[in-house]
């Protein structure tokens, strides 16, 4: 039961991180292979906005 | 039929062909191999005879269970039914749905194939394609389509009464909405990520991506608009809530400097923040509209309002994407999925009883709230609740980037939408939970209803569904409202039952002001992000045509390219807002049609894209799964566009009502103060029956390509070539997905 919890919690997380572009900063990080920092922020949500706000959002 | 499609070829080998950058990872040859013999994914069903028994018994007691539900709602006529009688019948009838029709779609019509790498594995970056789990791009994905088109559209078409929208929220998802997003889904992931218009380019042909492109960028015009009524509706002269919805924004703005400068990359840390603050702001708001020192400030007229959100809308959309639109995208997004969640346990712990009649005498077209009879203006106003087409530029977009395992297109695809019907049965609820009187009163325009509340409340009386003023009065009190009645566009009356549902669990008529307040910040929370974000989409989609006239025009880093198109994107979208906030009918009656027709239309041309490539995939007898919501959105949204443009009824026929003014001012009947104002309203009313032309023009260019096209395959006189990606051979390990 508590591991089924466990587990519906971290999908949660999973899915609020997914949302929230945290888990693609975490992709773009091991990708570059650097530690987070105000300027890999930048880079990365620069990239990720200017393309996330080309396309229509949903009605 | 003389047919070559790469895929019968290539799905008999592993054999990895094309040009893409294909990253093996970690798989030995024997595991390939034994991939190759033996399916990844047990067949459901595959336990043991009893087992199975079981679950059939099972699947069989939850048909009849929603089957009787259904009857439940729909045979029931003297006495108020239970909410609950509407989650069991569409719950039920959703699971059985995704159990058997999406499973058929995915077994027997589209074969998705668990050996097959997806996009996101073929072409993993780290960035757009990356193997996720399937419940977090679910969830995703759902975040993504879920906008205010189901929370409104139902509210709007609960003036016919609970029952007829309940019925096509259900069908209409199960066998059209559902369908339209997974198979695009599902054609898009088969190709890469392509969009719906670079595949109807490719499938269909050169004018179908270029009527396409035209059909989106016309919808998000309308839509706009009609978002942006809802919002000045729902704030004119409320101090309150406009003090409120003012906050967000340097709300939006501390987060984007927060997340940019004081703590890099914690979206979840500074939305948290964000959501405390702007809880915090509608105390506040109470604050400013008990005040009578700030009331006033915060007191706008819907004019006035509608001109503020034109300016926030041209401002906002030339501001850094992370100083304001993003960071609220973020609060937005998770404040409407909280909302979602919150009104679900909230209708399942409160069981209120439906007070709408299941049908009412407005399905003849005699409607307050809009104008038209029951078909099939009933399809067009619930709109988004069962068939999007926006859904499937969504489908064609993010999410099959994702998707690490093809068999996740289902509940993706199929369930998202599900969901996303469920949120329009609860909208429905939520509308039908109020007195039909008070429903009437705050949905009626002024000039239906009557100038002044008490005849307004005659004129609603009169009609069957008693209400008095003094009623509306002390729940305006109730509400921190000056007055509930003349509240178009569907917002304030959602708002007002989401409160009376939530005030359920606790605190009653004290805490029905915040929850009122609570339910209108959400909704214009995300409609404003749809304004910021439609803006510049439209800007970028209009520089992609005009680039193509002017060069310059099309690049995005010259500013008066930017200017320019940005103004002309603003300046379209509102000045149907403006013309809406004039309308003495409420703009609602005029544009929530105008935008359902169009969203149904663009759900059209998607269809024919999937119908296109079903064709092409040797599916021809499978053709009715899309063909069937094909032709009904096209049986329906002609008649409405005719109907718009050539009703003799002045309130239903854009041409009949410029006719009529045209008559009342050469008969003298207009005041010549008035007589400028009635000229815009002729040439508005001719305006919009031009733009309803304009729709049915681009659907039919786009159905009759289609057409073209499904005519030579099935004569054999026409290559059946499908672009789908070449078929490789997953690497991915079942721990990884």
């Amino acid at each position: 039961m508590m591991s089924r919890l466990r587990e519906l919690g971290r999908i949660l997380l999973g899915i609020l991180k997914e949302i929230g572009d945290e888990n693609a900063y975490a992709r773009h990080l091991t990708a570059r292979g650097v530690p987070p920092s105000k300027a890999e922020w930048r880079l990365f949500s620069e990239d990720r906005m200017k393309r996330k706000y080309m396309r229509a959002k949903c009605c | 039929m003389r047919a070559r499609t790469q895929d019968t070829k290539q799905n008999k080998g592993p054999t990895p062909v094309g040009t893409q950058a294909v990253t093996y990872r970690g798989a030995s040859d024997a595991e390939i191999k034994n991939r190759e013999t033996k399916p990844i994914r047990q067949r459901p069903g595959s336990g043991t005879i009893a087992e199975s028994m079981i679950q059939k018994l099972g699947w069989a007691l939850l048909s009849i269970v929603g089957a009787l539900g259904l009857a439940g709602i729909a045979l029931n006529r003297d006495e108020h039914i239970n909410s609950m009688w509407l989650i069991v019948a569409s719950v039920s009838i959703y699971l059985t749905a995704y159990r058997f029709y999406a499973k058929f779609i995915e077994a027997k019509v589209m074969a998705l194939d668990d050996r097959r790498a997806t996009p996101a594995e073929r072409l993993r970056d780290g960035h757009d394609f990356e193997p996720t789990n399937k419940w977090i791009v679910f969830g995703h994905h759902f975040a993504a389509i879920a906008g205010p088109g189901p929370l409104v559209g139902p509210t709007l078409a609960a003036q016919f009464g609970y029952l007829p929208g309940t019925l096509w929220i259900i069908v209409g998802a199960a066998l059209g909405g559902c369908v339209q997003d997974f198979v695009i889904l599902f054609c898009s992931m088969r190709r890469d990520g392509k969009t719906l218009g670079q595949m109807a380019r490719e499938e269909i042909g050169k004018v179908g991506g270029v009527v396409a492109l035209v059909t989106v960028l016309l919808i998000m015009v309308i839509l706009l608009a009609v978002v942006a009524l809802v919002v000045v509706n729902a704030l004119a002269h409320s101090p309150w809530g406009t003090f409120t919805i003012f906050a967000t924004m340097p709300i939006a703005v501390f987060m984007g400097l927060y997340l940019r400068y004081l703590r890099p990359g914690k979206v979840l840390e500074c939305s948290a923040i964000g959501f405390a603050l702007v809880i915090a702001s509608i105390f506040g708001g109470e604050a400013v509209a008990n005040s009578p020192e700030w009331a006033p400030v915060f007191t706008y007229s819907a004019v006035a309002l509608a001109l503020m959100v034109i300016a926030y809308g041209f401002l906002a959309s030339s501001l850094p994407v992370w100083l304001l639109l993003a960071p609220r995208d973020y609060l937005s997004t998770f404040v409407k999925l909280g909302v979602v969640v919150m009104l679900a346990v909230g209708i399942l712990f409160a069981r209120p009883e439906l007070q709408m009649p299941a049908y009412t005498k407005f399905i003849d077209g005699s409607g307050p709230v809009f104008a038209g009879k029951i078909f099939p203006f009933c399809f067009i106003t619930i709109a988004c609740g069962a068939i999007s087409g926006f859904h499937a530029l969504i489908s064609s977009g993010t999410t099959p980037k994702l998707i690490a395992r093809e068999s996740h297109a289902t509940p993706v695809g199929y369930g998202s939408m599900l969901l996303e019907s469920f949120v329009a049965i609860m909208a429905m609820i939520a509308a039908c939970v109020l007195d039909p009187g008070v429903y009437f009163a705050v949905n009626s325009p002024a000039g239906i209803a009557g100038a002044t509340p008490e005849l307004a409340a005659a004129t609603i009386t009169a009609w069957g569904f008693p209400v008095d003023a003094a009623k509306m009065a002390s729940l305006a009190k109730d509400v921190g409202e000056q007055t509930l009645f003349y509240r178009t566009g569907g917002a304030p009356s959602l708002a007002l039952g989401m409160a009376h549902i939530f005030a359920q669990g606790g605190g009653g008529k004290a805490i029905l002001g915040f929850w009122y307040h609570f339910a209108i910040m959400f909704e214009a929370l995300f409609i404003l992000t749809i304004i910021d974000a439609g803006t510049r989409v439209g800007r970028f989609m209009l520089q992609d045509l005009l680039g193509h006239i002017h060069k310059p025009l099309g690049r995005t880093n010259w500013m008066p390219g930017v200017i320019g198109c940005s103004a002309l994107v603003v300046g379209s979208w509102g000045y149907f807002l403006y013309q809406g906030v004039k309308d003495p009918l409420g703009g609602v009656n005029t544009l929530w049609p105008l935008f359902g027709i169009a969203n149904q239309l663009l759900a059209s041309i998607a269809l024919c894209v999937a119908t296109t490539i079903l064709l092409k995939m040797h599916r021809a007898k499978y053709l009715w799964i899309t063909c069937l919501p094909l032709s009904w959105l096209l049986i329906v949204t002609y008649t409405a566009a005719l109907e718009k443009i050539f009703s003799d009824l002045p309130r239903v026929g854009f041409l009949a009502q410029a006719r009529q003014l045209e008559g009342a001012i050469a008969a003298g009947k207009v005041a010549a103060a008035k007589v400028a104002d009635t000229q815009t309203m002729i040439f508005n009313a001719q305006l919009d029956a031009g733009i309803c032309v304009v729709f049915l023009i681009l659907v039919s260019i786009i159905v009759i390509d289609s057409a073209r096209v499904w005519i030579g395959i099935l004569r054999g006189n026409r290559d059946a070539t499908v672009h789908e990606s070449p078929f490789v051979l997953t690497q991915l390990k079942a721990e990884e997905v």
